[in-house]
């Protein structure tokens, strides 16, 4: 494996997209000091904001790394640089996953810190945090795929468009399930089989989405 | 492999055999192109005639649907990554990253290649007027291409893929990029193929020439030989002759008692042919390389519609 120039690759797309990761970290960060410190109207839209910050990065990182370089021409520089086109799409996925992963990784812990340190949060709503949260990096999944294999605005726009769409449908259906519900005003948080198989479902589909991936990428012809 | 692990008994820089690629409205047809090592390969075609797309074949970046591609001795597109590493592609279409200044891009791709030669990008720098700390949105289109070309030629590949660099460049800039090529050549073990439809750059600089119309190679050859063969004979013929049919003679243009015949094959006897059967040579004219080039398509041309 090429280790060397894909590490290259993925220095370079943190470095041309690290405005755009400072600022859903920004907004993200500011909607925790809201749940923590705001009224209970401030909770709520912090809350939402908090989810708005990771679903929108989903749909610019693949755009702004993926989109972007067929749009403003630069793919063909990369291309000509020693990396195959399997090798390209790695590099691409490794650098918009740790670019995602780092901010919804660091938004998720201080979320918890949030709930561990600020007592008008029960604990019993870790478990749903969770589960809620794998839902942005479940859509980013899908988005940023969608966009390598379809290599075109219109796939990115489609998968951005089912994704962030059916958030607030996956939320309503999985607020119905009531075991998932029951123990979120708990003092501590219940890892219960409802929790556990939703959780493993969404890893599982994270897994499928990314190998399915890296098939279709192998199996292109033309490339550029 | 990697740089400079190419095998030096390798006698051909590009090789492509029988290659063949199909869309839905256009066919690369059977192409049969050879640039032997330390030459330069005038790639020639109308805007649309497949330069493009055989330059991305020999990349790797597009799989031929039949025929075998060598570049360096590598196989394409399986061993791309291995040639990859000795060819310097620049086409008219390739940006750099706007947000980014040069210094930025000439650290990136120093940083991939070992054989980054600071002191001559520094040169390059200079020759071309480029200033590092730019940002790329802030250069002219013939800067662009000399960024370009600069991250290529600073890292000295053996091979350089130039897909159409001249094009859109005003004729300063074009006489920088031109004479730049000519220095790099100064230096062993160098080949180029240069892609463009514009005739006057590919005869200034070029070994072979290779000219592709409608996805197939109608013509390749080495330069000189070539533009040698070709002549313009223009006659007049008496009024109520026919002119006849010689061997060599592609095309004749008549017009009352002038006419122009186009030789691919020029040898005098041709002149005293026509001399014997009663018309009179005025003049026999050598061709540029675009009246040639444009003879060869239109006779291309006819020959496959018929």
């Amino acid at each position: 494996m090429n280790t060397a120039v894909i590490g290259r690759l993925i220095l370079k797309d943190w470095r041309l997209n690290r405005l755009t990761i400072s600022l859903a970290i920004a907004v993200g960060v500011g909607a925790l000091l809201l749940v923590r410190y705001g009224s209970e109207i401030a909770r709520t839209l912090g809350t939402v904001w908090f989810f708005v910050a990771l679903i929108v990065l989903g749909s610019m990182l693949p755009a702004s790394t993926i989109i972007n370089e067929r749009k403003k021409q630069t793919l063909a520089f990369i291309m000509s640089l020693p990396v195959s086109a399997v090798q390209y799409a790695i590099a691409k996925m490794l650098s918009i996953w740790a670019m995602f992963l780092v901010p919804w990784c660091g938004l998720i812990i201080s979320a918890l810190v949030v709930i561990e340190t600020g007592r008008v949060i029960p604990h019993g709503v870790i478990p749903i945090l969770l589960i809620l949260a794998m839902l942005p990096l479940l859509g980013f999944c899908i988005i940023s795929s969608a966009t390598l294999i379809g290599e075109s605005e219109g796939a990115l726009i489609a998968a951005s468009l089912v994704c962030n769409s059916s958030y607030w449908f996956v939320w309503y259906l999985l607020s119905r399930i009531p075991t998932l519900t029951e123990n979120w005003k708990s003092g501590l948080p219940v890892w219960n089989p409802a929790v556990r198989t939703v959780l493993l479902s969404e890893m599982a589909t994270l897994a499928i989405i990314v190998a399915i991936t890296l098939l279709l990428q192998s199996r292109k012809r033309d490339f550029i | 492999m990697r740089i400079g692990d190419s095998d030096p008994a390798i006698d051909n820089a590009i090789e492509l055999r029988g290659v063949t690629k199909k869309y839905r409205y256009f066919t690369l047809d059977g192409i049969n192109v050879t640039l032997p090592r330390g030459q330069i390969m005038g790639f020639i075609g109308a805007n649309g005639a497949g330069k493009s797309t055989t330059i991305r074949v020999l990349l790797g970046l597009v799989h031929q649907d039949a025929g075998e591609v060598r570049v360096l001795g590598h196989k394409m597109p399986a061993q791309q990554v291995a040639a990859k590493w000795d060819i310097g592609f620049v086409s008219e279409d390739m940006r750099l990253y706007e947000a980014m200044t040069m210094s930025w891009h000439m650290d990136f791709v120093r940083s991939i290649y070992p054989t980054w030669d600071a002191a001559y990008a520094q040169l390059l720098l200079k020759r071309f007027g480029l200033r590092p700390d730019q940002k790329i949105k802030g250069f002219s289109h013939g800067q662009r291409v000399k960024s370009a070309l600069l991250l290529v030629l600073a890292r000295k590949p053996k091979l350089l893929v130039l897909d159409e660099p001249t094009t859109g460049l005003d004729p300063v800039a074009r006489h920088e990029v031109l004479r730049e090529l000519t220095h790099v050549m100064a230096e062993e073990d160098r080949s180029i193929l240069f892609s463009s439809h514009n005739t006057q750059d590919v005869e200034q600089i070029s070994d072979q020439i290779t000219f592709i119309d409608r996805g197939r190679i109608i013509a390749s050859m080495e330069k000189e030989s070539y533009l040698d063969r070709w002549r313009r004979l223009r006659l007049e013929v008496p009024r109520g002759m026919e002119l006849p049919d010689l061997p060599g003679i592609i095309a004749v243009e008549r017009e009352g008692s002038l006419a122009v015949a186009t030789s691919n094959a020029f040898v005098p006897d041709i002149a005293n042919a026509y001399e014997s059967r009663g018309a009179r040579v005025q003049r026999v004219e050598n061709m540029t390389l675009e009246e040639i080039f444009v003879a060869n398509v239109e006779h291309s041309r006819e020959e496959v519609e018929a």
